[in-house]
């Protein structure tokens, strides 16, 4: 039985362990969340759903990361301690998300507005590739351009397998599918078996491939690319050879 | 939905407005923006309270508790003398770059 209460609490908590000391800035985020959750109640939605999306809705301060940094360095780093404990809190797997490069935080915030602009419900495999072809840094952009993929193709690609949904209230942060959670998990020890301490765009396509399976294996191979060849690619690019192979 | 850069450059004068009308809290602010503009301005929740904060700091505005019905709290802000000042200036700023688009635009369709 989901007990409304008992999650705040546990909410506070983890919140206070991350170093958000301050009560008044903690009071006044759980007057927000109390408030959101009530008004979603009003309208139907379970005491869970609610809770998971007003708590995720406070942590995740994608579109405004440019205010944060100009609120000061004590309060951006606050922020992020938010973020994290957040993401900890909403059963994230770890060494994700304390240890995402800035370039892999880009990737998924771009995946989240990829998702948004098919007004779909989740953060699927497909949006995580759309973010990865997005994203200007990193040699997976590079990589998959030359076996002839780019970020048009494959939106249309996903568009003939998925097409955008009708205009409708999408969450502001959709959930990521068990697919995209997988292929971070596999993503860690991508980075991991290369030695890497942070996580970034081309293990999160490391990732992908490993997982092998959702929209963006199915776009992948209808665009003729070859996971193998994709994999091995990647890792010509970042100069060294696939520990074990 | 407005690029974020524009979001980041226009929450300040948008805030100060708002607290123009009277005294108001976090979320009611959040959702007064949406409403305003169509759902095409959403404020991250986590993203507005760095901003209030650092406006009170500023001395723009200021803030007090109020215990509203059931015992739960709220922390309402409102507008003081500084702050008044603070959006005069933005609010030339903002409606001249408007008088110049509207002037480049005249006639023109999107």
């Amino acid at each position: 039985m989901f007990n409304l209460e008992q999650k705040i609490l546990e909410w506070r908590r983890q919140m206070l362990a991350v170093g958000v000391r301050n009560q008044n800035v903690l009071d006044e985020l759980e007057s927000h969340l109390r408030e959101d959750v009530e008004r979603q109640m009003q309208s139907g939605v379970s005491a869970e759903q609610a809770f998971y999306t007003a708590a995720q809705s406070i942590g995740q301060p994608a579109a405004l990361q440019d205010e944060f940094a100009k609120a000061g360095a004590t309060k951006g780093t606050r922020l992020q301690k938010w973020k994290e404990a957040l993401l900890v809190f909403m059963g994230f797997p770890l060494p994700f998300p304390n240890a995402l490069t800035a370039e892999a935080r880009e990737t998924l915030e771009l995946g989240g507005k990829e998702a948004l602009g098919f007004h779909h419900d989740f953060i699927g495999t497909e949006h995580v590739l759309l973010g990865l072809l997005e994203l200007k840094a990193g040699v997976v952009r590079g990589v998959l351009q030359r076996m002839g993929v780019d970020h048009k193709t494959v939106r249309t690609e996903i568009a003939k397998i998925v097409g955008p949904w009708p205009m409708h209230q999408t969450m502001r942060t959709p959930p990521y599918t068990p697919r995209v959670k997988r292929a971070l998990v596999l993503a860690g020890s991508e980075a991991k078996a290369l030695r890497q301490t942070h996580v970034g765009p081309e293990h999160i396509f490391l990732g992908l491939l490993r997982e092998g399976g959702g929209v963006a294996a199915v776009v992948l191979k209808s665009l003729g690319v070859n996971m193998q060849t994709a994999r091995a690619e990647i890792f010509k690019e970042l100069g060294r050879n696939r520990p074990g192979a | 939905m407005i690029e974020k850069e524009l979001v980041a450059a226009s929450t300040e004068p948008l805030i100060l407005s708002l607290l123009t009308r009277g005294e108001n809290y976090g979320y009611e602010l959040i959702q007064e923006v949406k409403r305003l503009s169509g759902d095409k301005i959403q404020w991250t929740d986590g993203m507005l309270y760095p901003v209030l904060h650092r406006m009170e700091d500023n001395g723009w505005i200021k803030s007090r508790w109020v215990e509203v019905e059931n015992g739960r709290k709220r922390k309402y802000y409102s507008i003081k003398k500084d702050g008044h000042q603070a959006l005069k200036e933005k609010r030339e700023q903002w409606s001249l770059l408007s008088s110049v688009f509207n002037g480049l635009w005249k006639g023109q369709n999107v």
